[in-house]
């Protein structure tokens, strides 16, 4: 009885700590994590290893703290993973308005600062690229073996950890019976129980992130081997490119056709229902329900090294391959509004104990695009709520710095173009003289022999 | 006069071997995929950089490693360290990695160990990687067992190898990365200790060494090793197979032994395909649970190849021996056959020559590849070349002779009609027979390659229903395995010599039949000695007729 009162009391704490802060980006403070490591966060005592200080505990959430604790070394792979994220986030948007700028870590400030409070593009790619960071990074460091307590087949087991001497050694008789090699597996839902944790999936913006989240990792999901012959994929008519729904019994697998479409296959229009693609009766179509980042190599090791025997892996993406997918997915980013059927869940705020969603349910919502005309989003598509703002001018209330003395190229008709980067404030054209390393030539591993070069450049910045 | 079990077997004990060989089948099919895990499984482990602190760079005592005691410093080669040199940095892969808060180790059940090495090359618009360019590395593989402290690590084998580096690139701008092939680097014929760690440097000991190979990020090592539970269900159903094909070639030479004549050559074909699969069913895998047998490998290669071969000879001298009308009817032996059978010889021989060369030379050096140099690819092309083409015109052979057999068979049917009924009729169960045979055999080699072709094209778990997962891979392996076994027993058992003799006295009622029966049976049994079964002597006879 004890236990159900303190259980009660604790849920209403929590309830008031949420209430208390209306901030919106309640889920995304561990991307302080990033500086974390910079001198002036860290604490002197761990020199190089990111442990449990101040600064890292302010940014985390109390289940990240626990999951933390619970796998040793992954603190650094996720600080990793968002500085990668950062990083890439910045080289991708160099040459627009919003240029992915962070501020100074201050605590209990947004990393990407208040942008992140509005429901814009900019913010559904920050969710997708730090989602998809920590997923890559902790893979990595799985990999590597400095996280230990990777799974080994994560389909198989429990989410808790089994720390039970019966555990251990079931998990030995896995491995020694059939391997072990999920380190993909592992980052994925590692970044689902990490990244995801203050998303619950209640309002329309928490749907919102986890539908980005989850986007940024499905760069870097297996592609799916296991089609059940019951499974309805997402499917793509090579040539006019329409998107539709097919089940798979009626198909013929065909090995991939080039590197966009490795699982293709033949279909047979007249067994699908109203979904009709094409007027001819046998289409070629791609399975993009199995297309991802992920590529493929294979080894053949059967007799005398023949391919009676064939094993094949997946190879994890350069990172930057994953920025340059979700920034496609930016610019065909779909707007999405509150489906009607979500309308009554505040009633159910009445309740005494909160209604906490199912784990798994979390991720199944289905979002309304704005424009009735336009396709539901895919898991793969990345959504927002409402228009960017404009990023033209300083506007301190959304911490928008502004284009002010931003470099442009004046002879680009697109963003990067002095035109609509200094959104018709003109520019300012300076002619310098830059000292600079040229003619380099690099020796394996670390000895770069450059030459100084003094080149005349011409730099042109908004006013 | 005696003829073979097939010919005198009744159709509904034909038909209940038939099932129960049948449902044998399925079992192995079932048993590779329900209970097997996949044939092989995957690691990748990423290196780890490590600082080679050691004045001497050759000591093969000090090994670097991310894990346990003793572990390396680590640098990042992201931010370029000025002070470091090639000889400073060492790449660490220590295997297997650890998974659920455990440290794992290999198993002698896992058999083998093969690593293929990928590097991650990023693009400088001034250090592209040349097509083709060589690596050279640095390779030394340690090994630790269980209870041993963890810095002591022993040098299992150590090899300065070149490799080519194949990498390509789509988008040439900074930071992305080369899509380069990978590199195979060694090949271990027995998994006998329980953790390896393998230390990769690149040297630079001349100026054009490993210079064109761009600016490795990472390196990537994949190890590949037969999975626990794969070799367990293989070696039962070795273990289950080999005292059936011993107790059957025992019947089986026991049947021809009292007959009191010398074995005709089918039989001795027989007697050696049984043998050979003898061989390929010993379970020999016991032994490296105890010992280290890094041959292995190549003692697997040699055994399918003997099964091969004979297999292949069998086949040939099946169709040759139901064929042999215009020539002269004495014992038939093996010379007749030197023209077809060479090119079996031919084929077999270059294969083990390959095999030697790479496998054979793994036995010293683990690291080595016949691939890496262009004499060594041109020689082991060739080799496998002259395979082809001898298994091609093996291929010819056979179908030129079977389809023989079948112009002989439809010719001989044409006479039949002038036969008694019963006589007729038991002429025309022993080429309906024959022909069934002739059928199982393309239906094994049918299904053999229709199996392969499937597992190419969609490897992996084949879902039928939500509940069962079939592994396909491994119940193709079984499948096969079982499959060949099942028809080795079927043709030993069935192509047995008979205790049967004719039945002579049912078919007295019609004088003509009698006189024919007589005629055929002082006929047949001038050559007694020397032929198998009656279908042969069938043929013979109406020929001479």
């Amino acid at each position: 009885m004890k236990c159900l009162w303190f259980l009660v009391l604790t849920v209403l704490c929590l309830r008031c700590e949420a209430a208390g802060k209306p901030r919106r980006g309640r889920g995304s403070m561990w991307w302080g994590i990033a500086k974390a490591g910079e001198p002036n966060n860290l604490s002197p005592l761990s020199p190089g290893i990111l442990s449990m200080d101040q600064a890292v505990h302010a940014t985390l959430r109390r289940k990240q703290r626990r999951l933390a604790r619970e796998n040793p070394g992954v603190l650094a792979a996720v600080a990793k993973g968002a500085n990668m994220a950062v990083a890439e986030c910045q080289h991708q948007f160099k040459h627009r308005r919003w240029n992915c700028s962070t501020r100074n870590f201050l605590r209990g400030k947004n990393l990407f600062g208040k942008i992140v409070d509005r429901g814009c593009r900019e913010t559904a790619f920050i969710y997708a690229i730090t989602s998809a960071g920590v997923t890559h990074a902790v893979s990595r460091a799985c990999a590597e073996g400095s996280i230990e307590s990777c799974t080994c087949d994560y389909s198989h087991v429990e989410r808790a950890p089994h720390r039970t001497r019966a555990a251990a050694a079931a998990n030995v008789r896995v491995w020694k019976w059939g391997g072990c090699s999920d380190n993909i597996g592992f980052g994925f839902h590692f970044s689902r129980e990490f990244v995801d944790t203050g998303e619950r999936g209640k309002t329309l913006r928490e749907k919102m992130n986890l539908h980005n989240n989850e986007a940024g990792r499905a760069v870097l999901s297996i592609p799916n081997n296991h089609i059940s012959l019951c499974t309805r994929l997402e499917a793509l008519v090579l040539g006019n490119r329409k998107i539709f729904t097919v089940s798979t019994p009626h198909v013929i697998y065909l090995p991939s056709l080039n590197d966009e479409c490795p699982y293709s296959m033949i279909y047979d229009v007249a067994t699908c229902g109203d979904d009709r693609p094409t007027s001819s009766r046998f289409v070629t179509i791609c399975l993009i329900h199995v297309q991802s980042e992920m590529r493929q190599e294979c080894k053949c090791h059967g007799m005398s090294g023949s391919c009676t025997v064939k094993t094949c892996w997946m190879r994890l993406p350069s990172f930057r391959s994953v920025g340059d997918a979700l920034k496609d997915r930016f610019d065909g980013a779909s707007r999405v509004m509150v489906p009607n059927t979500d309308l009554e869940a505040p009633a159910q705020r009445n309740d005494a104990v909160p209604h906490r969603v199912p784990r798994r349910d979390r991720y199944r919502f289905q979002l309304r695009p704005h424009n009735p005309d336009h396709k539901s989003p895919g898991t793969k598509d990345l959504v927002y709520l409402e228009s960017s703002p404009g990023f033209c001018e300083k506007n301190p209330r959304l911490g928008i710095p502004g284009t002010h003395g931003r470099a442009c190229n004046d002879t680009s008709i697109g963003v990067d173009g002095c035109d609509l980067m200094c959104c018709g404030r003109g520019y300012r054209t300076e002619t310098m003289f830059v000292v600079e390393r040229c003619n380099c030539t690099f020796h394996w591993c670390c000895e770069v022999k450059c030459k100084v070069c003094r080149t005349e450049k011409v730099v042109h910045t908004c006013l | 006069m005696t003829g073979t079990i097939i010919e005198n077997l009744s159709g509904r004990k034909l038909a209940v071997l038939v099932t129960f060989l049948l449902l044998c089948q399925i079992t192995c099919f079932l048993i590779g995929g329900l209970i097997a895990p996949t044939p092989a499984n995957t690691q990748n482990i990423l290196g780890t950089v490590c600082k080679d602190a050691n004045k001497v760079k050759n000591d093969t005592s000090k090994w670097y490693y991310n894990r346990g005691k003793g572990s390396c410093e680590i640098i990042d080669l992201d931010d370029m360290h000025h002070d470091l040199s090639e000889t400073d940095i060492v790449f660490a892969f220590q295997m297997p990695v650890p998974r659920q808060n455990q440290i794992l180790d290999f198993s002698r059940w896992q058999q083998n160990l093969i690593g293929v090495l990928q590097m991650d090359i990023r693009y400088h618009s001034q250090m592209e990687v040349r097509p083709r360019s060589e690596v050279t590395i640095d390779a030394r593989l340690a090994y630790r067992n269980k209870g041993d402290p963890e810095d002591s690590w022993q040098l299992y084998t150590q090899s300065i190898e070149k490799r080519h580096l194949d990498c390509e690139i789509e988008i040439k701008t900074e930071k992305y990365l080369y899509n380069c092939s990978a590199i195979p680097l060694f090949e271990l014929g027995s998994l006998f200790h329980d953790f390896y760690l393998l230390n990769v440097r690149l040297p630079v000991d001349t100026p054009e060494m490993n210079s064109n190979i761009g600016h490795i990020q990472d390196m990537w090592l994949t190890v590949i090793n037969q999975n626990g539970g794969f070799t367990k269900v293989w070696v039962s159903l070795k273990t289950a197979f080999f005292p059936c094909i011993i107790a059957i070639l025992a019947w089986f030479w026991r049947r021809i032994y009292i007959l009191e004549r010398k074995p005709v050559l089918l039989e001795r074909m027989l007697l050696s395909l049984g043998i050979a699969l003898c061989v390929l069913n010993m379970p020999l895998e016991y032994f490296t649970l105890h010992f280290d047998l890094p041959f292995m490998l190549l003692l697997g290669d040699i055994r399918q190849g003997i099964f091969y071969a004979m297999l292949f000879s069998f086949w040939l001298v099946f169709a040759g021996e139901h064929m042999l009308i215009q020539n002269n009817p004495t014992q038939s032996s093996l010379k007749q056959y030197w023209k077809h059978l060479s090119a079996v010889a031919i084929g077999c021989i270059s294969l083990f020559i390959f095999d030697m060369c790479e496998r054979g030379v793994q036995l010293r050096n683990p690291f080595y590849s016949i691939w890496v140099t262009d004499i060594g690819t041109n020689l082991a092309l060739t080799f496998i070349i002259l395979a082809g083409i001898s298994t091609g015109v093996y291929f010819l052979f056979l179908c030129y002779m079977i389809w023989q057999v079948f112009i002989n068979i439809s010719h001989k049917r044409q006479s039949l009609p002038t036969m008694c009924s019963v006589r007729r009729l038991h002429y025309e169960g022993i080429i309906y027979r024959f022909k069934f045979l002739m059928l199982a055999t393309l239906l094994c080699a049918a299904l053999t390659v229709i199996g392969f072709i499937l597992g190419q094209v969609a490897e992996g778990q084949w879902k039928w229903d939500e509940n069962i997962e079939l592994e396909y891979t491994s119940a193709f392996f079984t499948g096969v395995y079982g499959m060949w076994n099942i028809y080795i027993f079927a043709l030993l058992i069935l192509y047995a010599p008979s205790h049967k003799h004719w039945p002579v006295a049912e078919n007295t009622s019609d004088t003509q039949n009698l006189s024919e029966e007589i005629e055929f049976s002082r006929i047949s049994g001038e050559r007694t000695s020397s032929e198998i079964s009656s279908l042969t002597s069938f043929i013979r006879k109406t020929t001479i007729d």
